[in-house]
């Protein structure tokens, strides 16, 4: 009998010690809101926790602030998703909104941002938000700052081998490549391009291959626009850069990291990526070695085809409990002041349009081409891979299929078609299971 | 959470009921033979239960929900599309374009650096069993690459044949080995002999530690003996030094297999499976399957695949070794 007591009072214990665990703690009188970082370093960390000390000053709300390497953030944000985890506050990448807003990890804003919706610059109104809406029916996020493409080049290196490069004028693609030919000279260790072949490759290439068909990469029932002749030439010119020695061959391998080192250590003599980039250029080399030049304009129809976006947005969860004070302390990072400095601390253009004409992004700063490219009435950003969830092809399909042609696996042809025939079957199954719904048109800024 | 909680008190109870049988048993009867004998037949099982305990409770349930998912449509991105969907996620696997590369791999892979480390690790092993000057530290600086972790490893390697910077590429074209650049990490071949390299570098302690051990528990009158009988080193060694340590090649070759075929933290901090899956084995891409597309299901699917083949190969090794007879010299 005492055993079988003792066995009765064994599982009672175990079985409430469980449950407790399962309903979590008890909640706390205060407000304590989380917020995580998915690209942190040093100056970030500093600038969150001293507008963090300053938003407890203001409203009596304490944030803790946590952060998670780039490189594991979207494994972590998506365990955390799944067992309803997600901090109050966090820091997305606009590439994982199909994924998050499919699972319903984040909540929409649009309430939120109500009326103040004027106060921000049109990037964000007519490219971010508008985007969002068209591909996932509200806005899920607030940018922390906007960036834009351009093309690094070694100024010096140009000057050298007679490049003429004016940044006001900008150039065509056809130019851009001869650049980067006469850029390479092994025998001093040059070489024309930072090509990218690992993760993240197939991005400014699709860009590229939209600039043949205005920006565009679906017709209007979702049938690939890339499984042509042209487009394949296209895919051949670009891949000929590796291929003819313009590149390492280890850049078969380099995902951002490498393609940034790279440039800056003086092994590349063009890069194309974000304005973030400037920071680490800014940092790393002098004045007198590199120049922007703004994304070439296409062979075709002479327009800037060009991606718009912001590195990081500040989202709320929807497991968040204080959903209100999550919203207040996105409000306090996107204010102006607080949002100018954070750009210039991480190389974005600001996202509110009261911030006014900075000298830090005028003619004459190192933003220059980027902003003289949002100013131009020729640019077009194209539209994206698509509103469907796209992260695995994203981190494998997309740059392993480049890489079986650069190893000569398989023909160009089919390297092309295998991603966009697969672009292709997902697009038509978003439209089938959302009736109504439509493939997104390119948009101009202007 | 509710399954988890219900396994939880399942292997509870499970435990509270055997304790039980146990002491109604044992307890309370007078010291005659037979219970003194059921005593001691209920001693091992005491003596195991803890460890039964921990391992049901940190392996056991990963493991039945592992298996379960691998018979299921199981996203992480896709919560509410969770089902079940026979072997569906089987047969994806082997439709899978790089799938067989992949498994020729794994198994140059496994082969290569477990040969490399117990040849290596055995040399080493020998030369060590000799009294030379300063042998402890010597010794102590040979096993060092054991007690680093695989992430420094991988870095120190991925550095170290970087195909521009690369010190390997500097030192072979300065002897004149090369006449260009290789790049090591993007050449398919190149790419997972390095890291074959890695894990054999890394390995070579580990075979030495156990082999050493074994060697200097050799009686030293057996060797004395066979001095006095005339019998040469070759006959010494295979007569005398392998049979004695042979359990302890087993099971350490065994364990290696094993560690080494599941391991794949190597692979993804040298070349992440590049390029273009020319490096990938099947723990790596099962990795990439569970943690850039969250497709828990196919990556399930493959955890079960490389279970079987290990407890194959587990079966198999040790029938062929003869492990249970193994150092038995009578």
């Amino acid at each position: 009998m005492r055993n079988k007591l003792r066995l009765c009072s064994v599982i009672a214990m175990l079985a409430i010690m469980t449950f407790a665990f399962a309903g979590g703690a008890a909640e706390k009188q205060e407000t304590k809101l989380r917020f995580i970082d998915v690209s942190p370093s040093p100056t970030r960390q500093e600038y969150f926790t001293n507008t963090f000390e300053k938003f407890k000053q203001e409203t009596g709300i304490s944030v803790v602030y946590e952060s998670v390497p780039w490189d594991d953030a979207a494994n972590k944000l998506t365990v955390l998703g799944a067992s309803n985890q997600l901090p109050d506050v966090m820091t997305t990448w606009a590439g994982w909104l199909g994924q998050f807003t499919e699972a319903g990890w984040v909540v929409p804003l649009s309430d939120y941002i109500g009326s103040t919706k004027d106060e921000y610059a049109s990037t964000v109104t007519e490219l971010v938000w508008k985007a969002e809406q068209e591909l996932y029916g509200n806005i899920y996020t607030i940018p922390d700052g906007m960036m834009v493409k351009g093309v690094f080049v070694r100024k010096d290196w140009a000057k050298e081998v007679g490049l003429d490069l004016d940044m006001k004028k900008g150039w065509t693609y056809a130019e851009y490549f001869d650049a980067v030919y006469k850029l390479t000279d092994p025998s001093k260790n040059r070489y024309g391009t930072s090509f990218r072949g690992s993760r993240g490759a197939f991005d400014p290439l699709f860009v590229y291959l939209e600039s043949l068909n205005g920006g565009s990469a679906y017709a209007a029932d979702g049938s690939s626009l890339m499984k042509n002749q042209e487009a394949v030439d296209a895919y051949k010119k670009w891949m000929g850069l590796y291929l003819d020695g313009c590149a390492p061959k280890d850049a078969i391998n380099w995902g951002f990291v490498e393609m940034v080192d790279n440039f800056c250590g003086g092994l590349t003599g063009t890069l194309i990526n974000d304005s973030e980039v400037t920071a680490t250029a800014l940092a790393n080399m002098k004045d007198e070695q590199w120049m922007v030049m703004p994304m070439p304009r296409s062979d075709k129809d002479g327009k800037i085809y060009n991606t718009v976006n912001s590195p990081y947005a500040y989202s709320i969860s929807s497991s968040s409990k204080n959903k209100d004070a999550a919203w207040k302390l996105i409000e306090f990072l996107t204010r102006p002041d607080n949002n100018i400095e954070y750009c210039k601390l991480t190389g974005l253009i600001p996202i509110k349009t009261a911030v006014g004409d900075d000298p830090f992004y005028g003619p004459n700063g190192p933003y220059a081409a980027f902003v003289q490219q949002l100013n131009d009435p020729a640019m077009v950003v194209p539209v994206a891979f698509g509103p469907f969830n796209y992260t695995d092809m994203h981190q494998g399909m997309m740059h392993e299929e480049m890489q079986k042609y650069l190893l000569g696996r398989q023909d160009a042809q089919t390297s092309l078609f295998n991603v966009v025939n697969e672009l292709e079957k997902r697009m038509k199954a978003y439209l089938a299971e959302n009736p109504g719904s439509a493939v997104e048109q390119p948009k101009g800024l202007l | 959470m509710g399954i988890l909680a219900l396994y939880i008190i399942g292997v509870a109870a499970a435990c509270a009921l055997g304790m039980m049988f146990i002491r109604r048993h044992t307890k309370g009867r007078p010291t005659t033979y037979s219970n003194l004998s059921a005593r001691r037949k209920a001693e091992p099982y005491l003596f195991l239960l803890p460890t039964m305990l921990l391992l049901l409770l940190m392996f056991g349930y990963p493991l039945i929900n592992s298996f379960i998912m691998a018979f299921q449509n199981y996203k992480l991105t896709a919560p509410s599309k969770i089902r079940f969907n026979g072997l569906e996620n089987f047969q994806k696997l082997f439709s899978e374009t790089d799938i067989w590369l992949i498994i020729k791999n794994s198994f140059i892979y496994v082969v290569v650096s477990v040969s490399g480390q117990f040849l290596l690790g055995m040399t080493l092993a020998m030369a060590l069993n000799k009294q030379f000057p300063f042998r402890g530290l010597y010794q102590a600086l040979v096993f060092l690459p054991w007690s680093f972790s695989a992430f420094v490893i991988g870095l120190m390697h991925r550095w170290s044949f970087n195909g521009e910077y690369g010190v390997v590429n500097d030192l072979l074209m300065k002897l004149h080995l090369i006449g260009s650049k290789i790049a090591w990490l993007g050449t398919p071949g190149f790419s997972l002999a390095v890291v074959i390299m890695a894990m054999i570098w890394m390995g070579i302690p580990f075979f030495a530690i156990m082999i050493l051990a074994a060697l200097q528990s050799i009686p030293a009158d057996v060797y004395e003996a066979s001095y006095i009988d005339g019998c040469g080193p070759i006959r010494r060694f295979t007569k005398i030094t392998l049979p004695y340590i042979k359990p302890t090649v087993i099971i350490t070759i065994l364990l290696r297999t094993i560690w080494i075929f599941n391991s794949f933290d190597l692979i993804v901090v040298i070349t992440n499976g590049g390029p273009a899956n020319y490096s990938q084995t099947l723990p790596s891409y099962m990795y990439t399957k569970a943690f850039a597309s969250y497709d828990f299901g196919l990556a399930s699917a493959l955890g079960v695949l490389l279970m079987t083949v290990l407890i194959l190969y587990v079966t198999l090794f040790l029938k062929a070794t003869n492990y249970n007879k193994a150092g038995n010299f009578s």
